[in-house]
């Protein structure tokens, strides 16, 4: 499966300035993400910078997207991807909204460009294959990651997906908000 | 990702540049990959960006196969008193093993696996603990100590040293195994030992030991230079992952290593096999022998076998005759060819044998084995059709549990004379090899009392005892159990559990007083009135052995908490440093049986720390595939504790068999290389160089082909075969949690891991799915009520007596029942009329349909000839969970 479109920075700064920090907990589907209390998503989000990387009406299923966040730094390339079925953190009316950082987490492997359609996975990784289930909030299916691959807290303002914050580290970071 | 038992984190300290660094390898699977720890005091600063802020010397974020710490390689120790912050990192600077620090899921993530009582960890054992009223009492040492030796000293003394057993584990380090067998072996002189995957001491490969190859003979480096490799019974990706990653791959990938995968069920590995011009050869459970047998012949009948290596490395009548068949009887050999079944007169001969089975047929051996017939003619072609050019490919085997734990003797024999004739076996690219389970971690401070063991086949032909049965029989009174689960990993378990049960719980001698003298009195009459006494020694209470049945449990310490040595599966020996303190009183397992044995009266148990065990240890290595003796003749020279030597090597290690040249320690890269010059005089002083390092493991140094008749094996698998709508249930371990069940999925103890495998999974193909109505995420069962269970010892006296239909005819078979659940995966990446499921939950194992009758002619359990029922019981919790387990498919190229 290819993946569309490109990391422009363009964008990218367009929707830093749309970011407030404004309080955007009641706003994500905390039901789909289980053992997250609402504050402790609140104060994760706090830490991050609020992104448009998307509009739902431009989404096709199975037709994964491509964005940076946090920034525009080493490491931040991410899809945001309808899935077609719902899935854990997606949004949108039908639930199958979401975007997850394509950095393998267990070396590093890049993953932007092999979305599974049929398994609805990100991999196999061209470095050792690991395979990652979106519909699971990344978690390996087989492979050798030592953690989910990270997601993107996404936010649905209109049309408009906003992201929002991650759970999980990015491959090569030590903190996620820390570019240098 | 996240789950109700995990959040992860979005930053990871990183260790300042004045951190402390330890070597270490991987605890886990055989590979034993290289890594490093940084230890840095909790309250101290933590390392920055930049380069010169942190140890790792490089300005954060990296990029791609950088230097990262994923957020389960940090945790907190307490070390000298003080609270340490660490970072456990596969070795970045790594040239072996693991090629810039490489690393399974596993290993990446065994920081979790250090004792933190502010995480899942925190029930480790921490005190010795005395079963008082059916409560476990911590007590101190000396008071458990004591009332071992003296129940043990009664129980020799009144029920003869064979009523004192020992379970063990084989691999956990040279200075734990070593300690062990002294007691049991050397100072006591029991029969009565198995380890922890065998109901005895076994030879898991035993035709490799009739045809002369040695088990683990390969380096890694093979893996990246053969052309062809066939892999039976195992993928490597799934449970031996960076020999895979980083070996095979490299093969595959840049010297176009084609590779064939001879199992069940369709894996990752398989899957990038066949993408990449190699074959999955999607056998029945327990076929292999005839698909060796078929391959062996078409390659024959195309004269593609490699005929000068057959001349020069093969016996002839008389070489063959030369060492067997005279002097003394008691070999495996002796025991094997009693029948007269299996020894041929040299290759023409075997070839005329091969030529006269229907079983090499490969039509034949295609419909039994439920492949496509084209499959054996492609085989054999990787295997040694000449490349263009004329050259030979140069083709290796591994072989891991699916191929010697189904058909033991008669698969390994057969593809052992595979290997033979395509030339493998020695040279580099070349090799045949055992990939490996557990790290080899076993040396042996006694001889096992082979005449007291009272299993004896037609024909004088003894076996080790199998403490199974023995135990089942009731000839146990004290049972030692140190790492070993025992119940739940032996087959039949659920039948063994009832034994266990009847010979401790039920006996009315139960101990209600926390009286020394009390307790010692109530368990002499629990022995004197047929009942057993159980000691458990584990880093965490074990149910049930721990938990239910043992009257002492002790606290051991592991891992990362004592100086310890271990090889790998290519004979890597590396020093796995001490870099934190063991929880409560916890102790290594070589200290606790010193005290036992001290308190028995037996004499060379001073030992100070665990390099003088390693040191007294290196004697009995001499000659051994693990031969580490001249490291310490190298460390007395240089003034040198051996442990202190070996740790100038690092996560690299040195590669064994070592020998002394002039001061420097020379490897052995592979066994059997005849290659391979020596001087004339061999090494000067006290190396020896064992036959295996130049040639192969028999009396002429030359290679035996054996003849596997199908007939030895037919009336068990025909008895085990499915019937009346029965599976084969398969198994075997998956990536996520091989060799690391007691560290992750257990008990939840590593929540990343748990939330991927909450429960035991079982694989069943969509056809099937469908006429049973079972979904993906269904709750299943599976139970078999025909669980061969051989119940008692009996002696052979008939050539067929001990065989499996001659068992059953004699009575000395029962019939147990044995089940569990699982969620239901449904995947086509399982042959039709084949499940698979986890080899080993400990909560409900999988082995309670497995049968207990071993491999008459070798002890070996067959854990992967099992059947059962598959049923619908409801839907799992994870059914619609979106945040623990998944249904995807593994299989995905």
């Amino acid at each position: 499966m290819e993946t569309k479109g490109k990391l422009d920075p363009c964008i990218t700064r367009r929707a830093f300035l749309l970011g407030s920090g404004a309080a955007v907990a009641s706003t994500i589907f905390l039901t789909s993400i289980p053992g997250f209390k609402g504050e402790a998503i609140a104060a994760r989000v706090r830490r991050y910078p609020r992104k448009k990387i998307g509009r739902l009406s431009r989404l096709k299923v199975d037709e994964p997207v491509l964005f940076r966040y946090p920034d525009n730094g080493t490491g931040t390339e991410s899809i945001l991807v309808k899935l077609g079925v719902p899935a854990g953190g997606g949004i949108g009316p039908d639930g199958d909204v979401v975007a997850f950082n394509t950095l393998c987490p267990h070396m590093g492997g890049p993953l932007s460009a092999v979305y599974k359609r049929e398994e609805k996975a990100l991999g196999p990784c061209p470095f050792h294959q690991s395979l990652f289930d979106l519909t699971r909030h990344g978690m390996v299916i087989s492979g050798h990651a030592t953690e989910s691959l990270p997601q993107v807290l996404l936010e649905l303002d209109g049309d408009n997906i906003y992201a929002v914050g991650m759970i999980g580290l990015i491959y090569g970071r030590f903190d996620n908000l820390t570019r240098r | 990702m996240s789950s109700p038992f995990f959040q992860p984190v979005d930053k990871v300290p990183l260790p300042p540049p004045d951190a402390e660094v330890f070597t270490t390898a991987c605890d886990y699977c055989i590979v034993a990959c290289g890594y490093k720890v940084y230890r840095w005091p909790a309250n101290g600063r933590n390392g920055g960006s930049r380069a010169r802020e942190n140890a790792f010397g490089v300005d954060f974020p990296q990029g791609p196969l950088g230097r990262w710490i994923s957020p389960n390689q940090f945790n907190q120790v307490r070390a000298n008193g003080r609270l340490y912050n660490i970072v456990i990192v596969p070795d970045h600077e790594s040239k072996v093993v693991n090629v810039g620090g490489d690393h399974s899921i596993r290993g990446g993530a065994i920081a979790q696996k250090v004792y933190n009582p502010q995480k899942p960890t925190s029930d480790r054992l921490k005190h010795p603990m005395v079963r008082v009223y059916d409560v476990l009492i911590p007590v101190s040492w000396d008071f458990a100590l004591d009332i071992f030796a003296e129940l043990s000293k009664y129980v020799i003394d009144n029920y003869g040293e064979s009523a004192w057993a020992l379970k063990y584990y084989s691999y956990q380090f040279f200075e734990n195994t070593y300690a062990l067998t002294k007691l049991a072996f050397r100072n006591i002189g029991t029969p009565a030992v198995a380890q922890h995957d065998h109901p005895s001491i076994v030879n898991s490969v035993p035709g490799w030991v009739d045809i002369g190859y040695d088990i683990f003979s390969a380096s890694y480096e093979d893996f990246a230079i053969a052309d062809c490799i066939y892999i039976s019974g195992t993928d490597p990706y799934e449970t031996k992952t960076v020999v895979w990653n980083e070996w095979i791959l490299k093969g595959i990938n840049q010297n176009g290593t084609k590779v064939i995968m001879a199992l069940p069920r369709r894996t990752q590995g398989v899957a990038y096999a066949e993408k990449h011009g190699g074959l999955w050869l999607d056998v029945n459970p327990g076929s292999d022998t005839m698909i060796h047998m078929a391959i062996a012949r078409v390659i024959l009948e195309k004269g593609w076998e490699d005929k000068e290596f057959i001349k020069e490395w093969t016996n002839n009548k008389w070489e063959t005759d030369s060492g067997f068949g005279q002097g003394t009887r008691n070999t495996p050999w002796q025991w094997r060819t009693t029948w007269g079944k299996l020894e041929t007169k040299g290759f023409e001969d075997w070839k005329r044998w091969l030529f006269s089975q229907k079983e090499s047929e490969p039509g034949y051996a295609a419909k039994v084995a439920g492949i496509d017939v084209q499959k054996i003619y492609r085989a054999a072609e990787m295997m040694a059709k000449p490349l263009p050019g004329g050259k030979r490919p140069k083709t290796s085997i591994a072989i891991e549990k699916g191929n010697y734990w189904s058909n033991n003797y008669l698969n390994t024999a057969s593809i052992g004379n595979l290997a033979v004739i395509v030339g493998a076996g020695g040279r580099p690219g070349r090799v045949v090899t055992r990939l490996g389970g557990h790290q080899r971690g076993g040396r042996s401070g006694g001889r096992y009392p082979m005449l007291k063991s009272p299993y004896k086949f037609p024909g004088r032909r003894r076996h080790r005892m199998d403490l199974d049965r023995w135990l089942e029989a009731g000839h146990l009174r004290f049972a030692y159990v140190v790492g070993a689960t025992w119940i739940q990993s032996m087959c039949g378990s659920a039948a063994l559990e009832d034994a266990f049960r009847r010979q401790t719980v039920l006996n009315p001698h139960r101990v209600r007083t926390l009286d020394k003298k009390g307790i010692v009195e109530t368990l002499k009459k629990r022995v004197d009135t047929g009942g057993m006494v159980v000691v458990n020694q584990d880093i965490y209470l074990r149910d049930p052995i721990g938990s239910q049945y043992a009257d002492i449990v002790l606290p051991a310490a592991t891992w990362g908490e004592d100086n310890f040595t271990r090889c790998n599966g290519e004979r890597r020996i590396r020093l796995y440093q001490k870099f934190y303190d063991p929880p409560g009183e916890a102790k290594p397992d070589w200290w606790i049986v010193a005290q036992i044995a001290k308190r028995m009266g037996f004499d060379g148990y001073d030992w100070k720390d665990s390099n003088d065990v390693f040191e007294e240890s290196a004697r009995f290595s001499r000659g051994s595939r693990t031969d580490y003796y001249e490291l310490k003749v190298l460390a007395r020279k240089k003034g040198m504790k051996a442990h202190d030597l070996l740790k100038t090597y690092g996560t690299r290690g040195l590669q064994c068999p070592l020998l002394l040249f002039d001061d420097k320690l020379v490897e052995t890269k592979r066994l059997h290389d005849f290659n391979r010059k020596f001087p004339e005089t061999g090494p000067p002083g006290s190396s020896i160089v064992n036959k295996a390092l130049t040639s192969f493991k028999t009396q002429t140094g030359k290679l035996n082909l054996m003849k596997t008749p199908w007939k030895i094996w037919a009336d068990f698998y025909e008895f085990m075969k499915p019937r009346d709508g029965e599976f084969w249930v398969a198994n075997g371990r998956i990536n996520e949690i091989w060799q690391s069940g007691f560290d992750d999925v257990d008990k939840g103890r590593r929540p990343y891991i748990y939330q991927r495998w909450p429960a035991n999974f079982l694989e069943i193909h969509p056809d099937d799915a469908r006429m049973l109505g079972i979904e993906s995420g269904d709750l299943v069962s599976v139970e078999s009520r025909r669980v061969p269970v051989q119940k008692d010892f009996n002696l052979g006296v008939k050539p067929d007596d001990m065989w499996f239909s001659g068992l059953m005819k004699r009575g000395h078979i029962r019939l147990a029942s044995g089940q569990f659940t699982a969620v239901a995966i449904v995947t086509p990446a399982v042959k039709r009329g084949v499940v698979f499921t986890n080899f080993l939950f400990m909560n409900q194992p999988f082995n309670s349909i497995a049968p207990r009758v071993p491999d008459p002619m070798t002890m070996n359990y067959r854990y992967k000839i099992a059947v059962g029922r598959v049923r619908k019981i409801g839907e799992s919790p994870y059914k619609k969970d979106f945040s623990q387990m998944s249904f995807r498919r593994r299989d995905i190229a």
